[in-house]
């Protein structure tokens, strides 16, 4: 089967506009846009940022060409090593345990470590800074980006590229699918006019069929877990 | 599939899940038992005046339990059920699915705001008396309503541990209660068996107190909604189910008949209209310590808490479910960015709270009555509804596809539930002017039971419309969030691992 997410090399492209150099990795950018870019505390919920980082997470393998999605399951088109270890190790899982090929059971699944192990990798890459923060009750440990620019940049990119109705490539309509599914897209087009909601709109559902099947199933995801919340 | 070891994915996934105790907790707080006993079942005494109260709880218990057999056969096979509207569009079909659906928003809506009629007259009399404050009925109903409010939209949900102590504390004193006023019976005449006799559910009331039952146990449907999310849902749901039907028949049935012990069964209909929610503590304070009875009334509070809660939370998602599908307006399938609440739905529910309650502060209404006990008679008639369609529902699915389970599950009990919940259905709406206390003549009597057929009526109506103006969204019906994949491919909804 041929992948239709864009490979590696294609997002290396430098983008317009006078940003830092474009982080690589689909799941380290949705984790950006799903924090404040200075204070680094969460924009979003925690399920729908967990279920996001695993959607974007899987969207990485394919984009690789190591996997595609098809009809609600996953399906290993390619056993090579990724060079990202958290790659590595989640290529490895779905390699290592083929009962499982649904694309919802690896989303729930990936979503129970996805924060963890991404905020992890930002900070090994030095993008983020761990800092315990006092709460009411407890103490929660917030990733505060180290540079604001570079944090910001993704969201500003897709943000100015919808709002003067610009085609989007592989790697960020990926991150605008994931941002909308978890409902991220008001933040990112927030005080745009409705037309440029469509136009996203538009260009998800043009999108190539593993996307749309992987957002599908993140949309399934995130509905389930509004529909079944218990504390 | 052979299940390969370690298997370190269903490991994750089954952490947390939900035992038999948990699934209990959750659907018998959204039933509140001392709501049924301390509300429920005084003030059916007082507006039905039918002895067989008692009796009436644990009839409806039998008839539950043989509905239940089909509906969790049912939810073996249908995964991610979002209960009865998903059942009957798999069973009936789409139409008959947004009928339910229609029918379902009115029955749980009208359960919930009902219950902020009890809630404002229990709190404020407790806040009257004990704290010497001067609340009224109304303004505790509207402060429970905004408590609500916020709590709906920001997603917060009782914890599981703080429902099982606040239940596990009501049963008790529901279970003290019980033992004094059976050990004190009036002028120590003995104890009276007559409110139990058979003779009671014979005659005009019949379907009045077997209202009032199933109001009593609206919210153990919940068990099958909950599959998804224990360890074992062959296992876990229907026994979690069995048990929440027990337990609560036992309780209420138990707890109707020591009240009619304590007063007399010729006392209890004059009694319970006197004091209304207030019979139970009465009834107990001359033999229990103050502090005893006070706890039991804001365990009641509690209770009825619990229970506003949860219904909204039920409103809310229901809503959402069908606004995910379209079938109502998407932005009823929107989440709010930072909590996840269904928002749209939460915010709605709470808006046509306000209006009902709105609407009876001008009319000047009585609170118990003709809120609470009006209210939640109409949403238990339409949960009647419900699951008359879903056992019906249940026996064209099983018709229809190739199963192995056994004829009793999926034809016998199903038909046999039909035909007891139809008669139910039949006798209650003869005798709605006997539920609500009015005159046989009053148009009132017509009026509660035809909301639902305007209710089923526009789900077809709006069904049939969709059908032929949105074939896209009609084939969606039924799915609930599993909607999301029905443009790229045939929903298949995906059982998670165990």
């Amino acid at each position: 089967m041929h992948p239709h997410l864009e490979p590696t090399p294609a997002r290396h492209r430098q983008a317009r506009g006078s940003g830092p150099d474009r982080p690589a990795l689909l799941a380290d950018e949705f984790f950006l846009i799903a924090h404040d870019d200075q204070t680094g505390r969460p924009r979003l919920h925690q399920s729908a940022i967990s279920h996001g980082l695993a959607a974007a997470l899987l969207g990485e393998l394919a984009a690789a060409g190591r996997i595609s999605f098809d009809r609600g399951h996953i399906y290993v088109l390619d056993h090579r090593t990724p060079a990202d270890p958290l790659q590595h190790l989640i290529l490895d899982r779905l390699v290592g345990e083929p009962q499982h090929t649904a694309t919802r059971t690896w989303l729930s699944y990936l979503a129970a470590t996805a924060h963890e192990e991404v905020a992890r990798r930002l900070w090994q890459a030095g993008k983020v800074e761990p800092q315990q923060q006092r709460k009411v009750l407890r103490t929660v440990t917030v990733h505060v980006p180290t540079d604001m620019n570079v944090a910001a940049w993704s969201w500003a990119r897709l943000s100015t590229k919808l709002r003067q109705y610009e085609e989007l490539d592989a790697f960020d309509l990926a991150l605008a699918g994931i941002a909308a599914s978890c409902r991220l897209d008001q933040f990112i087009l927030d005080g745009a006019p409705y037309a440029v909601g469509a136009h996203l709109r538009r260009l998800l559902a043009a999108a190539p069929q593993p996307m749309r099947e992987l957002l599908a199933d993140l949309d399934t995801a995130i509905g389930h877990t509004v529909l079944s919340h218990r504390t | 599939m052979p299940r390969h070891d370690p298997d370190t994915v269903s490991a994750v996934l089954t952490r947390g899940r939900l035992g038999i105790p948990a699934v209990v907790f959750f659907v018998v707080a959204a039933a509140a038992p001392l709501t049924a006993v301390a509300g429920g079942a005084t003030t059916g005494y007082a507006v039905t005046g039918v002895l067989g109260i008692p009796l009436a709880y644990l009839v409806v218990a039998a008839v539950l339990a043989l509905f239940a057999v089909g509906y969790v056969a049912m939810s073996r096979r249908i995964v991610n059920a979002g209960a009865f509207y998903t059942y009957v569009t798999r069973g009936l079909g789409r139409p008959a699915g947004v009928a339910a659906a229609i029918v379902a928003l009115v029955a749980y809506n009208s359960m919930q705001i009902g219950l902020y009629g009890v809630f404002g007259a229990v709190l404020s009399g407790l806040l009257n008396d004990r704290f010497g404050m001067n609340t009224t009925r109304w303004l505790c109903a509207v402060i429970a309503c905004a408590v609500i409010a916020v709590l709906g939209l920001l997603r917060i949900d009782l914890n599981g541990r703080v429902l099982a102590v606040l239940l596990v504390a009501e049963c008790v004193i529901a279970l003290v209660y019980d033992a004094v006023m059976v050990a004190r019976p009036v002028n120590d005449l003995g104890v009276s068996f007559d409110t139990l006799a058979p003779g009671n559910l014979i005659g005009p009331g019949i379907g009045a107190a077997l209202v009032t039952g199933i109001a009593g146990f609206v919210g153990f449907e919940g068990t099958t909604v909950f599959a998804e999310e224990t360890k074992d849902p062959k296992r876990t749901v229907p026994r979690a189910t069995y048990i929440a039907v027990a337990v609560t028949a036992l309780l209420y049935g138990l707890s109707a008949w020591a009240m009619s012990v304590a007063t007399g069964p010729d006392q209890i209909v004059a009694a319970a209209q006197t004091e209304g929610t207030d019979l139970i503590f009465n009834l107990v304070s001359p033999h229990l310590t103050s502090s005893l009875v006070t706890l039991g009334r804001w365990l009641f509070i509690t209770s009825l808490f619990a229970a506003l809660l949860s219904f909204h939370h039920t409103v809310a998602r229901y809503a959402f479910a069908l606004g995910r599908e379209r079938v109502l307006p998407s932005v009823l399938g929107r989440t709010s960015r930072r909590t996840g609440a269904p928002k749209a739905g939460s915010i709605l529910q709470t808006a046509l709270a306000v209006a009902v309650l709105t609407g009876y502060v001008l009319a000047d209404a009585d609170p118990i009555v003709h809120l609470f006990f009006w209210l939640t008679s109409l949403g238990a008639l339409g949960v009647l509804i419900l699951m008359t369609a879903t056992s019906v529902a249940v026996l064209s699915y099983f018709a229809r596809i190739a199963h192995r389970d056994g004829m009793w599950r999926t034809a016998v009990a199903p038909f046999l539930s039909a035909l007891a919940l139809g008669a139910i259905l039949v006798v209650t709406v003869e005798q709605f002017d006997a539920l609500l206390g009015v005159e046989p003549t009053s148009p009132l009597r017509w009026v509660f039971p035809a909301s639902y057929a305007v209710a089923a009526a526009t789900g077809l109506a709006w069904a049939f419309t969709l059908r032929a103006a949105r074939p896209d969204v009609y084939q969606t019906i039924g799915l609930g969030a599993d909607s999301a994949t029905a443009p790229l491919r045939t929903p298949d909804p995906v059982r998670q691992p165990v």
